[in-house]
C-alpha cells in the first residue's frame, strides 16, 4: 500500500534535533512558498492548438458499455452517438424539431407517413450509406437494431423506451423474470422492412415516438453482428441474449456504426476512448480527425491540461467557476438550457442482502442497516427534511439553480412552480427519525455507505451534508461516504445494493413521460432498483402517456407529484444550470439539452478547431 | 553463499504460508456472502451466492476453507474486483505494470541520490554541504505529495511546457496500440527499447520525469539521513581510525571500509520504500493521471470491493517477503559474516 512518507527522521543528538526541528519550520515555509508562487506565476496559456484535428474532451469518469441496446448512461451513450447513427436526430439546439439523419423524411400527418390513426410510420431509408467497415446499410439492419434495443432489455437498461410504444408493454420477460414466448413475435410484428423503408406498427397511437428514435436505437449491421457471434436477429438464439450481462455482447467494446467517428481504441485501465473520423461517411467527412474522451478525476490535472492546449474541453462544475472563468483563452460557455433533474438522493426500499458491504451489519444494531430501513416513509421524511437545499443551491450550485419540487424539471408540461417543496428543517427531521421503525432508529442508530461519482465534488458534497446534518440530530446516525468509479457506481446502484445514493436524470426525449416513468413508475429505470411501487403513481403515469389533451395531462402529472411528495422515493435537489468550458479556438459546438452528457459532452460532427 | 541463498529459499514457502494465511484469517470475519466474490470470475455468478458458498465450502472449518482459497489462488484464482471490473487476477497484469514502471523511476534516484548525498552529508558533517543536504531532506520530508506534485505539475507542465501528465502522448499512444508494437513485459519503456523505439521510449520517460521526481524527493529524505547516520557510526568507530592510521587514502576509507558497514540500515529501508512504490502511489498516481495500481487500490478499499483489497494486500505481502529475501542477500553480499 501506498505510503508516499514512511516513518520519522532519526535524530542522533538533542541539538540536532532542535536544529531539525528549525529546519522543519524553513522547509515548510519553503514549500509554502513554492506552492504560492507556482499558483501566482503567471501561466501564459497555448495560444494556438498544436494539432487542429485532434479534439480532446476530459471528463470525471469512464464508459460503461459501447453497446447501443445495452449502455443506458450519460457518458457511454456521447460516445455511441458519435459512432451510431439513429433514424432521426434533433435540429441544432431544438428540443422539438427533427431532422432526418438515417431516414430521408421525418413523418409526420402532414406527408402520410403518419397513418391517421397514429399507429403506422412509415420511414424512408437514406441511400448510399455505408457502415465504417464498408458494407452498405440495409431496411434489414434498420430492422435489427430497433429489434435488438428493445429484445437484449438488460434489467434497468433503455429497451422500455421504445418497447412500450411499439409492442405495448415495458419489459419482454414475465414476473419470474423469463423471456416472453410472445416478445420476438410481437417485436417482429412492430417493425417491418421495406425495400427502402421501415414501417412501424404501433399497438396505440405514442407521439413521443419520432423524439425517442432521434436518441434512441441507433443502427448497427446485422451481418456484422453475427458473424462476430452476437445476436443474428433471429428468436432461436434470442433467450441467450435477453438480459445479457454487460460484457456478454459484442458491442461491449466493439463498434461499427454508420456515425462520422468509429471507433478506434477504448482503453478502460486509462479511462479513455479515442475515435477516429471515418473517412466513407456519407455526408461530408468531419472536421476533425479524432476525438479522444479521457476521464482524469483531478480537477487541477483538468485544468493544467485545458491551460496547456491538451485539453479543449474540460469537466468543470459551478464549485471552481470562478478558476475557469479566469483563464486566458478559454471560453465558459453559461445559460445553457438544460433538461435535467441534478443531483438527487435516491432511497432503495429492499437493499440487495447477500454479501453487501454498503449496509455494514445488515441488522439495526448501531453498525448497519437492515435492508429495508428505507421502505419506511418516516425515514425518508427524516432525510428529505435534514438536507439544506437552498444551502446547497446558494454555496455550491453558486445561486445557479432552480430547487426541484418534483420529477418534471422546467421546461416540460407537467412542471408546476407552485408545487410543494421540501425544506431543511432538523425538527421536523427529528420528529420523523424518533418516529422511525417504532422509535428503534432512533434509541439503536445506524450505519452504511454512501457512493458518489468519483471526481463529481457536488455529489460528494450532498452526501457529506446529509452525514453531518443527521449526525447533528443523533450521533448514532452515521453515514460513511466514498467516492466510485462510474461503471462500478452504476453496478452497486442498478442491482439494489447501494441504501442511498446521488444521481442525476436527463432528458431521454423532451418529454414529462421520460422524467416520470424512470422517476416514479415501478418498472421504471430507478424503482425498479429501488423497489418502490405505487399502484396509482404506475396508472397515473400510464394515463398520462396516452392523454394528448395537454389539460388533463397537466393534472395527471399534477396528482402525480403530489403522490411523490408523500411518498418521498427520492430527494430532488435541484433543476441544475450548468456551463460549458472550452478553448476559444473550439469552433461549432451546438448546445442540445437532449444530447448525453450536455453541456460537457458534445456531438462532434460539425466541430473544429480553428488555427488563428 | 550458495548454501545461505537455498536455506533463505527454503524459508519461502514457509513465510508466504504465514502471510497467506494471516491474511485469509483476517477476512474470515466477514460473512460467507461477502467472501463469496473471492472466488467467482464473473459478477454472473454472485447472483446465485449461495450456490457459491456451497461450492466452495464456505462455511466449513477455517482450514479446509483457506485450502481451498489457497488452491484457487495459486490457480489465478483471486475473485472479481467490481471497482476494476475484472478477474483480480486480470487487474493485477493489467495495473501493476505501470506502476513497476514508475516505482524503478523513482526508486533508482532515490537510492544513488540518498546514498550518495548521505555519505557527503556524514562526512562534511556540520560544514555547507551537510547543512544543505538537510535541508534538502527536511523540505522533501515536509511536502506533502499532492503539494509538490501539484507545484512540479504547474510549473514543468502548466508554465514550461516539459512534462505532460499521463503515461504518454496521443501519438505515443497510437504507436503503442498499433499492431507492429510489441508489449513482452508491460513496462512501456522497456518495450520500447526491445521493440527499437526510441521516440516512444523518449516520449515515455518525459511522462515519468515529473511523478518519478515527486517520489524520489520525497523519499529521499528517510534514505539520505539514515545513509548519514549510518556512515557517522562506521566513521566513530576503531577500524576506520586504524585504516586513516594506516595511511589509506580518503576515499578508501569512506568508500570500501566505512560505506560498506554503514550500508545493512539502508539496504532494510530501501527494501521498504521499493515494496511501498510497488504497492501503490495513490496520490502521484492521481495528480498525474497515471493509471496505476495504487488508484485501483484506493477505490477498492474505499468501496469495499473485498476481492479487490484482497488482491492487492497479496500482492503487496508477496512484494514484501520477496524484497525481504532480496535485502538478505543483499545483507550477505555486503557482510560476509552473515553466509554462514
Amino acid at each position: 500500500m501506498h505510503l508516499e512518507k514512511m516513518g520519522r527522521l532519526s535524530s542522533e543528538t538533542e541539538a540536532e534535533e532542535a536544529s531539525s526541528s528549525r529546519l522543519k519550520v524553513l522547509g515548510r515555509a519553503v514549500a509554502s512558498g513554492l506552492l504560492s508562487a507556482a499558483f501566482c506565476w503567471p501561466r501564459a496559456a497555448q495560444a494556438l492548438p498544436a494539432d487542429t484535428g485532434t479534439f480532446t474532451e476530459l471528463s470525471i469518469s469512464g464508459i460503461d458499455s459501447l453497446d447501443p441496446a445495452w449502455a443506458y448512461d450519460g457518458a457511454s451513450e456521447e460516445i455511441i452517438l458519435n459512432i451510431y447513427e439513429t433514424l432521426f436526430a434533433f435540429d441544432k439546439s431544438s428540443t422539438v424539431t427533427l431532422s432526418p439523419r438515417l431516414a430521408a423524411r421525418v413523418p409526420s400527418r402532414r406527408n402520410g407517413l403518419i397513418s391517421k390513426d397514429g399507429r403506422t410510420y412509415v420511414i424512408p431509408l437514406r441511400r448510399g450509406v455505408t457502415f465504417q467497415d464498408g458494407s452498405p446499410m440495409t431496411p434489414e439492419d434498420v430492422r435489427y437494431s430497433l429489434m435488438r434495443f428493445m429484445l437484449i432489455d438488460r434489467a434497468g437498461g433503455a429497451s422500455g423506451i421504445l418497447l412500450r410504444p411499439l409492442v405495448g408493454y415495458d419489459s419482454t420477460r414475465d414476473k419470474d423474470g423469463k423471456l416472453k414466448p410472445s416478445a420476438w413475435r410481437d417485436a417482429s410484428r412492430a417493425v417491418e422492412a421495406g425495400r427502402d423503408r421501415i414501417i412501424l406498427h404501433l399497438p396505440k397511437p405514442f407521439a413521443p415516438l419520432p423524439s425517442i428514435l432521434a436518441s434512441w436505437a441507433p443502427v448497427a449491421s446485422r451481418r456484422w453482428a453475427a458473424a462476430h457471434g452476437d445476436w443474428d436477429g433471429s428468436e432461436k438464439t434470442l433467450a441467450k441474449f435477453n438480459n445479457v450481462e454487460k460484457r456478454g455482447t459484442w458491442f461491449f467494446d466493439h463498434a461499427n456504426g454508420t456515425g462520422p467517428f468509429r471507433l478506434e481504441r477504448w482503453d478502460r485501465q486509462a479511462m479513455e476512448v479515442v475515435l477516429r473520423r471515418h473517412d466513407r461517411y456519407w455526408r461530408k467527412a468531419a472536421r476533425l480527425s479524432r476525438v479522444i474522451v479521457r476521464g482524469v478525476n483531478e480537477f487541477e490535472t483538468r485544468k493544467l491540461m485545458l491551460e496547456a492546449g491538451d485539453a479543449d474541453s474540460i469537466y468543470a462544475a459551478w464549485q471552481v467557476y470562478e478558476q475557469v472563468k479566469a483563464l486566458p483563452g478559454v471560453r465558459v460557455v453559461e445559460n445553457v438550457p438544460m433538461i435535467e433533474v441534478n443531483p438527487m438522493v435516491l432511497f432503495t426500499y429492499h437493499v440487495r442482502a447477500p454479501g453487501n458491504p454498503f449496509i455494514g451489519s445488515g441488522r439495526l444494531d448501531g453498525d448497519g442497516v437492515p435492508p429495508d430501513l428505507f421502505a419506511d416513509t418516516d425515514v425518508r421524511k427524516g432525510f428529505a427534511y435534514a438536507f439544506d437545499y437552498a444551502g446547497f443551491i446558494r454555496d455550491v450550485s453558486r445561486g445557479r439553480g432552480t430547487p426541484a419540487n418534483g420529477c418534471i424539471p422546467k421546461g416540460l408540461l407537467g412542471y408546476d412552480p407552485k408545487a410543494p417543496l421540501f425544506h431543511f428543517d432538523l425538527a421536523k427531521a427529528r420528529e420523523h427519525l424518533r418516529r422511525a421503525l417504532k422509535g428503534a432508529l432512533w434509541t439503536r442508530g445506524f450505519r452504511f455507505t454512501m457512493l458518489y461519482l468519483a471526481g463529481n465534488d457536488e455529489r460528494g458534497i450532498i452526501c457529506r451534508m446529509l452525514a453531518r446534518n443527521l449526525a447533528s440530530l443523533n450521533p448514532r446516525f452515521r453515514i460513511d461516504v466514498r467516492p466510485s468509479e462510474w461503471p462500478a457506481f452504476l453496478d452497486a446502484s442498478l442491482s439494489g445494493r447501494l441504501p442511498a445514493y446521488p444521481d442525476a436524470w436527463q432528458a431521454d426525449y423532451p418529454d414529462p413521460h421520460n422524467f416520470a416513468y424512470p422517476l416514479m413508475h415501478s418498472h421504471g429505470y430507478y424503482p425498479k432498483a429501488q423497489g418502490y411501487r405505487d399502484a396509482e403513481a404506475d396508472k397515473i403515469i400510464e394515463r398520462a402517456m396516452s392523454e394528448t389533451e395537454p389539460s388533463r395531462r397537466r393534472k395527471l402529472y399534477a396528482r402525480l407529484i403530489a403522490i411523490e411528495h408523500a411518498d418521498v422515493p427520492h430527494l430532488l435537489i435541484e433543476y441544475p444550470s450548468n456551463y460549458r468550458t472550452q478553448r476559444t479556438w473550439v469552433r461549432g459546438w451546438v448546445p442540445n439539452p437532449v444530447f448525453p452528457e450536455s453541456p460537457y459532452g458534445a456531438y462532434y460532427y460539425p466541430m473544429w478547431k480553428t488555427s488563428s | 553463499m550458495l548454501r545461505f541463498i537455498g536455506r533463505r529459499l527454503l524459508f519461502l514457502p514457509l513465510v508466504l504460508f504465514g502471510v497467506t494465511a494471516l491474511l485469509f484469517f483476517a477476512v474470515d470475519f466477514l460473512s460467507p456472502e461477502m467472501r463469496a466474490a473471492l472466488y467467482v470470475r464473473s459478477p454472473r455468478q454472485t447472483a446465485s451466492v449461495e450456490a457459491v458458498i456451497e461450492k466452495y465450502g464456505l462455511r466449513k472449518p477455517l482450514p479446509v476453507q483457506y485450502g481451498v482459497w489457497l488452491r484457487e489462488a495459486l490457480r489465478g484464482n483471486l475473485g472479481y474486483s467490481e471497482t476494476a471490473r475484472m478477474p483480480v487476477a486480470d487487474a493485477i497484469r493489467e495495473f501493476f505494470p505501470a506502476t513497476l514502471e514508475l516505482a524503478i523511476a523513482a526508486f533508482v534516484p532515490t537510492v544513488v541520490l540518498g546514498v550518495f548525498l548521505g555519505v557527503l552529508s556524514a562526512v562534511f558533517k556540520d560544514r555547507w554541504l551537510d547543512q544543505a543536504t538537510r535541508f534538502v531532506a527536511i523540505t522533501g520530508y515536509s511536502l506533502p505529495s499532492f503539494v509538490l506534485g501539484l507545484v512540479l505539475l504547474m510549473l514543468f507542465y502548466g508554465k514550461w511546457h516539459l512534462f505532460p501528465p499521463g503515461r504518454c502522448s496521443l501519438a505515443v499512444d497510437l504507436a503503442i496500440h498499433a499492431a507492429d508494437f510489441k508489449h513482452p513485459t508491460g513496462l512501456l519503456a522497456l518495450d520500447a527499447i526491445l521493440d527499437g523505439r526510441w521516440d516512444v521510449f523518449m516520449d515515455v520517460a518525459r511522462h515519468l520525469v515529473l511523478p518519478a521526481a515527486t517520489l524520489t524527493y520525497i523519499n529521499l529524505a528517510l534514505l539520505l539521513r539514515v545513509t548519514r547516520s549510518s556512515m557517522l557510526e562506521e566513521l566513530g568507530k576503531d577500524y576506520v581510525r586504524t585504516a586513516r592510521a594506516k595511511g589509506l587514502p580518503e576515499s578508501l576509507v569512506v568508500g570500501r571500509h566505512a560505506l560498506r558497514n554503514a550500508l545493512m540500515p539502508v539496504i532494510t529501508l530501501s527494501s521498504l520504500l521499493f515494496v511501498s512504490l510497488l504497492g501503490g502511489v495513490v496520490i502521484t498516481e492521481t495528480i498525474f493521471d497515471y493509471p496505476g495500481i495504487g488508484r485501483w487500490t484506493v477505490m477498492a478499499a474505499q468501496e469495499l470491493d473485498i476481492p479487490g483489497v484482497v488482491g492487492t494486500t497479496l500482492l503487496a505481502s508477496i512484494l514484501f517477503v520477496i524484497a525481504n529475501l532480496c535485502a538478505d542477500l543483499l545483507y550477505a553480499v555486503v557482510d560476509p559474516r552473515l553466509r554462514t
